[in-house]
């Protein structure tokens, strides 16, 4: 068979250098690992084995001449759905899991003087008045507290009522259609709570119910985990605004001392940016000969800090390992979700030392540095010397940093887009309307080595915008486009000539950075405020979104409350779900009677980009616009 | 003649096969105790990914004459009569590695064996489960298999399933619907799994 190249592995040319140099330094990657998993059991793939008694495992077989029931008599529509809803539930467990770490930071700090301020009083002010709390003469403390109040009850809560943020933000018409189809959250954790109960033995066998309940426990990420991720980390850390910043591996600099924070917590993150601003750590790399110290991003982690400070980002999910590979990386910072464990054997052939930060998130072979709010400064501070302290064990000999970098323009939370059209939505929605921008697609997160690295995003992207179709985004699609400069205003010019009018007169890029894979709540903020303000359907809306290099058990979680807040919704990569007939059916088609939007799966970008504009389109004709 | 027929479009490579195949030709024949055995038992059966990520369990087709017992040079491959298996005396192999060359369908693997105490490598190859099949059972990686990829039995019987099936495509009219060999949902997959930019590169 022929070799696997560099160039088929990735389009990206700082990560094929990479990819070469880690053949040549004798570092096993990523995609020698997918290679040495083939064949990938079909079982798996089709998501008809079945783990979760000790009679098992059992499997189904596809062909139709097999056992067609599990020992419990589950056949392959249960088992699929069964597996499908457990996906779900990982997913909006670690979406709604780090929500809650920044609520937990922000109560630390009012309670206990933990060293985080609120630096955005405006958007506390905002967000408490959006969920009914009282805010005028009142201390920005006290508001806070009854914010972080709320949010823990969004938590904690035993009633059946719809949980206070998802009732607070989405509109009347998208609320009743959850009732009407009973999938309002009742409780975050309770959502993820009864997706395990209803999947363990002998419980719920139904693959309708249990992917409505799929569609419940994705909500409550959704309109809820995700949602207070994002607002309370704006208020914490300051909601992004229109900025400009680097990405790609070219942002690690050889003759400064380099930290890559990689994960997706930003209560971490950001304490690093600062500590590595300290003067005497600064005179302490210079002592060693460096010229300073370098904080780089990778992954969402480092969308937050770009988002937020223009903190430069060395690359997305499959550039992680990479990073290493260029020998210049003193530590890489971790904390949780999309980290390879594999990072830890990869540093073992250079000089960088890997620290693990999370209580949750341990890396056999990693420096164990955890993390402690009220003690966060002098904690980052400590991982950072400890990275100042590693710059003289560089080989120069493995030094290898590719020079390929982008600027890119970002920042697009709903609040800098609403500052940047003069406070209203309505320039793009009059847009939207005249048909200059035909509509709207989100594009969400991941890399999977199975796709060839950035392609699907960067086709994908392309072909839309030259349709007219505004792109905006979060995840590793956000840093594949700012490698690419596509998040530059002068790339509008790749658009359709109305799309790029728009652009040009706005001097946006074609497609937006609305920041994380955690933000893609800003995204359903943004439909919904669009909705009320034609007043129409999320669903009605000429809006797609896609997950077109979809790994994570979280993209699975995005595009059910995607679908389930009305939005038709791409996936690029195949989920295990073919086993069953009825379960794609219901993905693919009932879903759309029940909460207004489908999913299709369409690993081809280009024949994808075809089937969305075709959708919007149709949209477009029903709205009569 | 007994035989196992490959049915490749039933294979969804999950590999089962080679797991019990390990088992099957491990000390204990027991799945948790074999990780614990002193020479760890490895598959005779080897599926492995072709074009589009299609795979095909490539296992010993007991050939007759068979060009690896040909060019043995110290006689330790033979004919166990009763089934018709190629089998392989470990204590006359030299691992010269001649059966390899011979092989047509690259299935030989050297490798050690609890069955004698020699410190080296000698052919293990599949040996059709020749126990198993004296005691009425079917080679392991067939009971395996459940999906209908390994089949085993009269070879002849085999054919004629397979003959009937092309019968059946062929003289069905223009206008009915053609009988898929495969589930409608399996060819969806494959046609997904060829689309992936890795399809090829294995």
């Amino acid at each position: 068979m022929a070799k696997w190249t560099a160039e088929e592995k990735s389009i990206d040319k700082a990560t094929q250098e990479m990819i070469r140099k880690a053949e040549r330094d004798g570092v096993e990657t990523v995609w020698d690992r997918l290679e040495k998993q083939q064949p990938q059991c079909g079982y798996g793939q089709l998501g008809i084995c079945c783990k979760n008694c000790m009679q098992g495992p059992c499997r189904i077989d596809p062909f139709g001449d097999g056992p067609k029931k599990g020992v419990c008599g589950a056949d392959a529509d249960t088992i699929v759905a069964r597996t499908l809803e457990r996906m779900i539930a990982a997913g909006a467990a670690a979406h709604s899991d780090h929500g809650r770490h920044v609520v937990l930071a922000l109560h630390e700090a009012l309670e206990h003087d933990a060293p985080y301020p609120i630096k955005d009083k405006k958007k506390l002010k905002a967000v408490a008045k959006k969920l009914g709390i009282e805010t005028e003469n009142r201390e920005i403390k006290e508001i806070a507290k009854d914010l972080v109040s709320v949010a823990f009850n969004d938590f904690g809560k035993q009633d059946e009522e719809l949980i206070k943020f998802a009732d607070s933000y989405a509109n009347e018409k998208q609320k009743a259609t959850w009732k009407k189809a009973g999938v309002e959250p009742r409780n975050i954790d309770r959502e993820v709570v009864e997706a395990m109960h209803r999947t363990h033995m002998g419980v719920d066998h139904d693959p309708t119910s249990l992917i409505l309940h799929g569609i419940r426990t994705s909500l409550g990420d959704g309109w809820g985990g995700s949602l207070i991720a994002t607002e309370f980390q704006d208020i914490l850390f300051g909601t992004p605004q229109i900025n400009r910043g680097e990405a790609n591996l070219g942002v690690i600099k050889e003759d400064y001392v380099n930290i890559v924070i990689h994960g997706h917590e930003p209560v971490l993150s950001e304490k690093i940016v600062e500590a590595a601003q300290d003067k005497e750590l600064i005179e302490l790399a210079k002592k060693y000969g460096a010229k300073g110290i370098n904080t780089v991003g990778m992954c969402c982690t480092g969308l937050e800090v770009l988002m937020r400070h223009g903190t430069p980002i060395a690359g997305n999910y499959l550039q992680q390992e990479m990073a290493i590979v260029t020998g210049a990386v003193e530590a890489m910072v971790v904390d949780v979700q999309c980290i390879m464990p594999s990072l830890v054997d990869v540093a073992k052939c250079y000089h960088t030392k890997i620290i693990d930060t999370s209580h949750i998130a341990t890396f056999p072979g990693a420096l164990h540095i955890k993390f402690d709010e009220r003690r966060a400064d002098e904690i980052a501070k400590e991982i950072v010397r400890t990275a100042v302290e590693n710059f003289p064990n560089r080989n120069k000999q493995l030094l290898q940093i590719p020079k390929y970098k982008s600027e890119a323009v970002g920042g697009f939370s709903v609040e800098a887009i609403l500052d940047a059209l003069g406070g209203r939505l309505k320039p793009l929605e009059d847009a939207i309307v005249s048909g200059k921008i035909r509509g709207v697609v989100g594009i969400v997160g991941c890399n999977n080595a199975k796709v060839k690295h950035n392609y699907n995003h960067i086709t994908l992207t392309n072909e839309l915008i030259k349709n007219n179709i505004l792109i905006i985004g979060t995840g590793c699609w956000a840093t594949a486009c700012a490698e690419y400069g596509i998040f530059l205003p002068e790339y509008a010019k790749n658009a359709g000539d109305s799309l790029r009018e728009v652009c040009e007169t706005l001097g946006i890029p074609p497609a937006l950075n609305m920041g994380s894979c955690v933000d893609c709540s800003r995204m359903l903020v943004l439909a919904d405020l669009i909705a009320r303000d034609l007043n129409v359907d999320i669903s009605d809306l000429p809006l797609a979104g896609s997950a077109t290099e979809a790994m994570t058990e979280k993209a699975v979680s995005i595009g059910t409350y995607f679908v389930s807040s009305g939005i038709f919704t791409h996936l690029g990569t195949v989920p295990p779900v073919l086993g069953s007939k009825k379960v794609v059916d219901i993905l693919t088609k009932a879903a759309c009677d029940v909460v207004g939007g489908a999913f299709f799966i369409e690993p081809d970008p280009t024949k994808a980009a075809k089937v969305l504009t075709e959708y919007i389109e149709d949209k477009r004709k029903k709205l009569g616009i | 003649m007994k035989t196992i027929m490959v049915f490749p479009e039933r294979c969804i490579g999950c590999k089962h096969c080679e797991i019990a195949c390990a088992v099957e030709h491990s000390k204990s024949k027991d799945l948790f105790a074999m990780f614990s055995e002193e020479v760890l038992s490895k598959p005779r059966i080897h599926v492995e990914v072709g074009e589009d990520l299609l795979t095909f369990p490539n296992r010993c087709r007991h050939c007759n004459p068979a060009p690896c017992m040909e060019v043995c040079p110290t006689g330790a491959i033979k004919r166990d009569e009763e089934t018709g298996s190629v089998i392989v005396e470990y204590g006359k192999c030299i691992a010269c590695g001649m059966c390899a060359i011979a092989c047509p369908f690259g299935i030989i693997s050297f490798g050690k064996t609890y069955e004698i105490i020699i410190d080296r490598d000698v052919n293990v190859k599949c040996d059709n489960c020749i126990e198993r099949q004296k005691e009425g059972k079917e080679p392991a990686c067939v009971e395996a298999c459940k999906t209908g990829a390994l089949v085993f039995g009269d070879a002849d019987d085999l054919i004629k399933l397979k003959r009937q099936s092309v019968t059946r495509n062929i003289t069905s009219s223009p206008d009915a619907k053609e009988e898929p060999t495969v589930p409608e949902n399996i060819v969806l997959w494959r046609e997904l799994n060829k689309k992936y930019s890795h399809s090829s590169k294995y």
